[in-house]
């Protein structure tokens, strides 16, 4: 007989414990009261205020269709003295962190929306609606002959505006029906936020994305049904790429220097998103989730606000809490929705389909190393 | 009544050390502030009364003291006097307003305080030299034990070094007060006998040299400054206000009381010396201040360069330079008053004043931003922003001494220049950039757990910074009380700002155009009675 020694252990990924967790079905937030408050209390806010992006993202797509000067496009179509006085008074939704979060997706782009979106197909659907549109209006005419690929990429962002406002108004009421669950005490756990979460991504997963645009009594196709976007792999995942991950640098009180490669110039490894975030920036001008953070405060459920108020400042610094539970719930999010990507179901007793799922959140533990999963863990 | 702004802080003194039982600090501390506040309102009916268009000492008082000494309790108030006594007491009532509210010894900190005041008052009030001493060295143990007892960990050291130091100070000035009446054969110590005597010039500088030092020490100014950043760094933030507020100007009011007002042969030949000195000090102050990483420091070294304009100031000895001594005095209380008001806030909240550690403080959220946009407000109006009151008084002092001394007056503009550097360094250093009080080093992810400053904090900052604002947009307002004493002050220099003139402008501003009062204000007869350019000033 032939003694051999012993087979090395391959080294264990750094994040182990989490890829384990997720395995598990648990979450990467620790499960504990006061986390459940704060994850269902703040999605619940986020849910009213989604609720409004998404329809504000949807009359913009729908009604301000290359209007290039959409002076009114945060209205929704209902223009009034007192609605103009609030809105200057800025006693308003900000709509412009939704546009934020639709530009970083289009920046960023990814998925077969993306792929669509530079597609032959789309340029056809497109430059049909765009001659619909600029028929009667000589300046954009002028405009389109003299830089064609202008409006199509005008439209590309409409895409995505409906886009987001569709993917926004599922899980708007998602986050609503969670908070309801809370409230009748049929979600007491994170795990059972996770799994309530994972639930609606799962039964949305194949909804479709679609978006058309009325021109003169015409409907005109831009994402057919046709194309075959859904829900969850074709919005879902890119949203949360772009904006869970990989975001933009904040331009406000803490900027980045590109010429000093303080940002990456692989976009990649742009690492900017919500779950990296610094919550103790927010407040300051052109911090982007400032805006956020400003109209979820409206919206607090009240055993949220009391939990805020005997804490640290008590609700002078609000927004720098609501961030960081806000970021708490994001990675109960991203555990629903890593947990729903899995390749094969998280029980599996295969050991080679167990290897994939390991290796494929391995792969998503690399990029977590550097964000917030250690902070959110206090 | 001049006597009830000295005795009306001593009597709450007494009834504090009186008070039967244990003294609550809250008791002390109305106890306190209630008899400085009484103090502020007799200052303020004074202020009422004040003839504006009288030079001299007013609301005179004279008692009979030892005579043989030629020592009388003469009390007067007079334009350079009016304007550092309000100073005195408002500054004072923010000192008792931010001491903390719990303090081991209270009953003695507070009568300290209390006494403090009520010598300063005294030595603004004398109008005999004996008595302006008496009360001098009066404020000096209350200063020292202030520092030593409620200071911090290098308290000892700091107390001791200051008490040399202003000892010193003391001799140097008591030995020029002897000898100016010894040497004069007057037999009374009365600012006026002073003022007559007629001495030889090398006496004179003799006397003059002994009070410049002596009183440079209390400035302070280089090299007698180092007592400085030591007693402010270990001093509490209420003794801090009161030092750069309030005490140091008993340095520069007895530079241009005694120096200017009873030595003018001596001044004259003295005062190039005097602006290269101040020159010196201005760019000392300044590069000293760059280099520190202390914010408490830096504000204390910028102290010495801001002492040094007045120094400047009087040197030149023109209309204009001697309101502006006045000016940059009061300036510089109100303006280093909030300064050091707002790094003990910092210091408070933060547990540090390193400018290598802190950073975002800001922020709008966890930081302290109304602190923030206060120091901001502070450090431009310190760096001679228009619009503050520091502007005006570098103004002036840049205004007034540019004729007499071009070249000191432009180089104390570059010290003007480095305190926007110095002051620039502590804002971005401190308020912008991510939150954080951790070293970079430590925790990357370090969430900031500041606790936040009440408009109880807040109130004597804004208060500092509305007087600072005001003073700066309206300068009359401050101005139009000193100009008469001022002007008799620069009487005897007449001959010597114009003989020493180097730059006459084609068009010498005439009498009306010098002055600080707006139309609205403007005081019924001319106030800077600068000569019309006549035959007798040289050209170059």
């Amino acid at each position: 007989m032939t003694k051999t020694l012993p087979l090395a252990k391959s080294n264990p990924h750094p994040l182990e414990p989490f890829i384990q967790k997720l395995l598990g079905a648990e979450a990467l937030l620790p499960d504990s009261e006061t986390n459940v408050l704060e994850v269902v209390g703040i999605l619940k806010s986020y849910g009213v205020v989604l609720d409004a992006y998404s329809k504000n993202l949807i009359y913009i797509a729908d009604h301000q269709f290359l209007v290039l000067f959409p002076f009114f496009k945060y209205f929704n179509g209902r223009v009034t003295l007192p609605q103009l006085l609030r809105h200057w008074w800025h006693d308003r939704i900000n709509f412009e962190y939704a546009e934020y979060c639709m530009k970083t997706m289009l920046w960023h782009g990814g998925g077969k929306m993306d792929e669509y979106l530079d597609s032959d197909d789309f340029l056809r659907h497109c430059q049909a609606a765009v001659a619909a549109k600029i028929k009667t209006n000589l300046p954009i005419r002028v405009l389109d002959s003299l830089f064609p690929d202008f409006l199509p990429e005008q439209v590309r962002q409409l895409a995505y505006y409906s886009a987001l406002g569709q993917f926004w108004r599922v899980m708007s009421d998602l986050f609503i029906d969670l908070s309801d669950a809370y409230d009748g005490v049929r979600v007491q756990t994170i795990p059972e936020v996770v799994a309530f979460i994972k639930a609606g991504l799962v039964a949305a997963a194949a909804n479709p994305i679609a978006y058309a645009v009325e021109i003169d009594g015409t409907s005109y196709e831009l994402l057919p049904k046709s194309a075959g976007l859904t829900f969850l792999m074709d919005v879902a995942v890119p949203y949360v790429e772009a904006v869970f991950f990989r975001g933009t640098p904040f331009l406000g009180t803490v900027s980045y220097n590109a010429q000093a490669n303080q940002i990456s110039v692989d976009q990649g490894r742009f690492d900017y998103g919500a779950l990296y975030a610094d919550p103790l920036p927010v407040g300051g001008a052109g911090i982007p989730p400032t805006l956020l953070m400003q109209d979820m405060r409206h919206y607090l459920p009240d055993y949220l606000t009391a939990f805020y108020q005997s804490s640290g400042r008590g609700l002078d610094d609000v927004r720098v809490k609501i961030c960081q539970s806000f970021q708490k719930s994001m990675f109960c999010v991203t555990s629903a929705s890593l947990q729903g990507l899995l390749p094969h179901p998280a029980d599996t007793q295969d050991p080679r389909e167990r290897a994939t799922n390991h290796a494929f959140l391995a792969g998503w533990m690399d990029r977590l190393a550097t964000s917030r999963l250690d902070v959110v863990q206090l | 009544m001049l006597s009830a702004l000295i005795l009306i802080p001593l009597v709450a003194a007494l009834v504090l050390i009186l008070w039967p039982g244990k003294l609550e600090a809250q008791t002390a501390k109305l106890v306190s502030g209630l008899s400085l506040a009484l103090t502020l309102v007799l200052v303020a009916l004074l202020a009422t009364r004040f003839d504006l268009a009288t030079p001299g000492f007013q609301f005179e008082e004279l008692l009979p003291w030892v005579e043989p000494l030629g020592l009388s309790y003469r009390l007067g108030l007079d334009g350079l006097s009016l304007p550092l006594l309000v100073v005195n007491s408002l500054l004072s009532l923010v000192a008792i307003y931010i001491s903390a509210p719990t303090l081991h010894r209270t009953r003695l900190y507070y009568v300290l305080l209390l006494v403090i005041n009520s010598a300063v008052a005294g030595a603004f009030l004398a109008a005999n030299l004996l008595l302006f001493f008496i009360f001098y060295e009066l404020e000096l143990i209350p200063l020292y034990l202030l520092i030593a007892i409620w200071g911090g960990s290098r308290r000892g050291y700091a107390a001791t070094k200051f008490l040399i130091y202003t000892a010193l100070s003391g001799v140097l000035i008591l030995g020029a007060f002897l000898g100016l009446v010894w040497l004069s054969g007057n037999t009374s110590f009365d600012y006026d006998s002073g003022l007559a005597a007629a001495l030889p010039l090398a006496q004179q500088s003799t006397l003059l040299v002994a009070l410049l030092v002596g009183f440079g020490i209390k400035v302070p100014l280089f090299p007698f400054h180092t007592w400085l950043p030591d007693a402010h760094v270990e001093a509490s933030t209420p003794v801090s206000v009161l030092l750069a507020g309030v005490l140091l100007k008993l340095g520069t009011y007895g530079v241009v009381r005694f120096g200017l007002g009873l030595l003018p042969d001596a001044w004259m030949a003295l005062a190039p010396w005097m602006a290269t000195w101040a020159v010196i000090s201005v760019l000392y102050g300044s590069l000293a201040a760059i280099a520190q990483t202390d914010m408490k420091k830096m504000v204390a070294y910028s102290s010495i360069g801001h002492m040094g304009y007045v120094l400047l100031a009087a040197a030149a000895s023109t209309p204009v330079s001697i309101v502006a001594t006045v000016f940059q005095m009061i300036s510089h209380g109100l303006i280093s008053a909030l300064l050091f008001l707002l790094v003990g806030v910092v210091y408070k909240t933060t547990g540090t004043r390193d400018l290598t550690v802190l950073r975002g403080l800001l922020n709008p959220e966890r930081g302290l931003p109304f602190v923030g946009s206060m120091m901001i407000l502070g450090v431009m109006a310190s760096a001679g922003i228009p619009g503050m009151v520091g502007f005006i008084s570098e103004f002036l002092v840049f205004r007034g001494s540019f004729l007499i001394f071009p070249v000191q007056t432009l180089l104390c503009m570059v010290g003007s220049g480095l305190t926007a550097v110095y002051f620039l360094l502590l804002v971005n250093r401190a308020f912008f950039g991510r939150l954080a009080i951790a070293p970079p080093t430590a925790a990357p992810q370090l969430d900031i757990e500041l606790p936040s400053v009440t408009w109880r904090d807040r109130a004597p900052a804004l208060g500092l910074a509305v007087l600072i604002i005001a003073f700066g947009l309206q300068p009359n307002w401050l101005a139009r009380w000193s100009e008469h004493t001022t002007l008799a002050l620069h009487q005897p220099y007449q001959g010597f700002v114009q003989a020493r003139t180097r730059f006459v402008p084609t068009a010498l501003p005439a009498v009306a155009d010098t002055r600080l009062v707006s139309p609205s204000l403007a005081l019924p007869t001319p106030v800077f009675p600068v000569a019309a350019p006549s035959a007798e000033i040289s050209l170059p």
